[in-house]
């Protein structure tokens, strides 16, 4: 039996899925369950109907979804389709592989506090998936939030070489490690920080022979503390982002930019540019003529062959965990309210997130505590977009234009 | 020491609407037996850092709040 998905409490084969495929043939538009599996099946059924699907996080609050432009009709709309039966997981990944008009929506936290729409072509999220015998035995721990381009992707290389998903991502570590022994998992792809937690000096995975990494900053130490607890892996640290996918890999925190992409890279001012040719369909905001600006500082190591280390964010963004916060958007939200002057949100480096957003507030309210502000902002955010350590202080330093110093 | 580590643990807790725990044992497991989650522990280390000048998980993943004082007693 070939094994399409399983988590702590169900393991689903591909023979069920497709018979729930030819049982239902219908998916919701706005995919954004809580159940992974629900999710995946929800892609497959867009897919087999070549329609577009839109992936959001299933955490988001209504004013958040609101920032999306989505109505709560969309938000419902079930997609009812046409398409004869799938006959096995074969005609499945052949029918796939053939979807010509399909096209996922997804969303990156965009410069302006509005999210920003980015439209996927499939040749364009499965640019390097790798389908071969070898990769056919591969078992995947799932270690991504599903909605965003990483975990996207990590799915297109399971799904299209027939593979057993195995989701680990939002659970206690020791259930991580029952289920990466239980299924003898073979290849990880997550943050840093998903590692980071699921460091223990005592423990060792024999079974997995690849792990890959990215998303925030990857350093020399993770990269040893990787090998110590899988021995057995190759370990790659990737470069990927929602508006391009995966860019380049390596095997430490440097990365060696291959001939076929040095023509679609340029450094300007220790920021990284990607030809737009490498990306997905989306708003020409952030285009400098042909060029996408990133927002990612590099430095320099080596002209030929071109070798670049990725330093960190260059705007006002910061990496809580994997995930992008914008924040200026949580400034925005802690300013509206009441009683609440102004907001400073900066980060602090942290050795279990990366980092952490620590936030002074100014207020004419004493009533004003902490503990007002964090559950004001735990109903209208995603919980990682809130500052941990909330201070409440006398006045805020700002420029002499008004703006808050940074 | 461990009565500053439970008040923290408890501050945390209470600050997203969830229950007091009055009896914290020196075994409880972090996440299973007291419900921290990842942002719960960054916020765990900033906060005993301040209060103790050091940093629980620098090198390595700290489970109980045993393991804790021991980090704490160790630098």
């Amino acid at each position: 039996m070939k094994y399409f998905y399983s988590d702590l409490v169900r393991d689903v084969s591909y023979l069920e899925l497709i018979k729930e495929i030819n049982q239902s043939k219908k998916y919701k538009f706005i995919s954004n369950h809580s159940d992974y599996y629900l999710i995946f099946k929800d892609i497959i059924v867009s897919l087999l109907n070549d329609s577009e699907i839109v992936l959001i996080d299933s955490d988001l609050s209504k004013s958040e979804i609101y920032k999306f432009n989505i109505s709560e009709y969309d938000l419902n709309k079930m997609i009812v389709c046409d398409f004869p039966d799938v006959i096995d997981y074969i005609d499945l990944i052949n029918r796939i592989k053939n979807s010509k008009n399909w096209q996922m929506v997804l969303f990156t936290s965009g410069t302006t506090g509005i999210p920003k729409r980015v439209v996927h072509k499939l040749s364009n999220l499965i640019r390097m998936v790798k389908i071969n015998e070898e990769r056919g035995l591969d078992i995947w721990g799932f270690a991504y939030n599903p909605s965003h381009i990483a975990g996207v992707q990590v799915f297109f290389q399971a799904l299209l070489n027939i593979n057993h998903i195995v989701r680990l991502f939002n659970l206690p570590v020791e259930k991580i490690y029952e289920l990466i022994n239980k299924y003898n998992v073979t290849n990880i792809s997550a943050t840093p920080t998903f590692f980071r937690l699921l460091k223990n000096a005592n423990i060792k995975f024999e079974t997995v022979k690849r792990i890959s990494s990215g998303g925030e900053r990857f350093d020399n130490k993770l990269f040893n503390d990787l090998q110590r607890m899988f021995p057995n892996a190759k370990i790659l640290n990737i470069y990927a982002s929602t508006e391009f996918g995966t860019l380049f890999a390596s095997k430490g925190e440097n990365f060696v930019i291959k001939d076929e992409f040095r023509d679609k890279i340029k450094i300007y001012d220790s920021e990284l540019f990607v030809h737009k040719s490498l990306l997905g369909i989306l708003d020409e905001n952030n285009l400098m003529g042909d060029w996408y600006k990133t927002g990612d500082k590099v430095e320099v190591l080596k002209e030929n062959p071109l070798t670049i280390k990725i330093l960190g964010r260059s705007n006002e963004f910061v990496n809580v965990g994997g995930y992008k916060v914008l924040i200026t958007e949580v400034e925005e939200y802690i300013n509206s309210i009441p009683g609440v002057i102004k907001s400073k949100v900066y980060s602090k480096r942290n050795s279990v997130l990366g980092s952490i957003l620590v936030c002074e507030v100014e207020v004419n309210d004493n009533s004003l505590t902490e503990t007002k502000i964090f559950n004001y902002l735990l109903n209208n955010l995603q919980p990682y977009k809130i500052p941990r350590i909330i201070k409440i202080v006398n006045e805020i330093e700002t420029t002499t234009t008004g703006k808050i110093k940074r | 020491m461990f009565e500053k580590i439970t008040e923290i643990i408890n501050y945390i807790r209470t600050k997203q609407g969830k229950d007091v725990i009055e009896n914290i044992k020196l075994t409880d497991n972090l996440r299973s037996d007291l419900g921290l989650d990842s942002l719960d522990l960054a916020e765990l280390t900033v906060r005993l850092e301040s209060e103790f000048g050091i940093d629980i998980f620098e090198d390595g993943l700290v489970e109980t709040v045993n393991e804790i004082i021991e980090k704490l007693k160790k630098s």
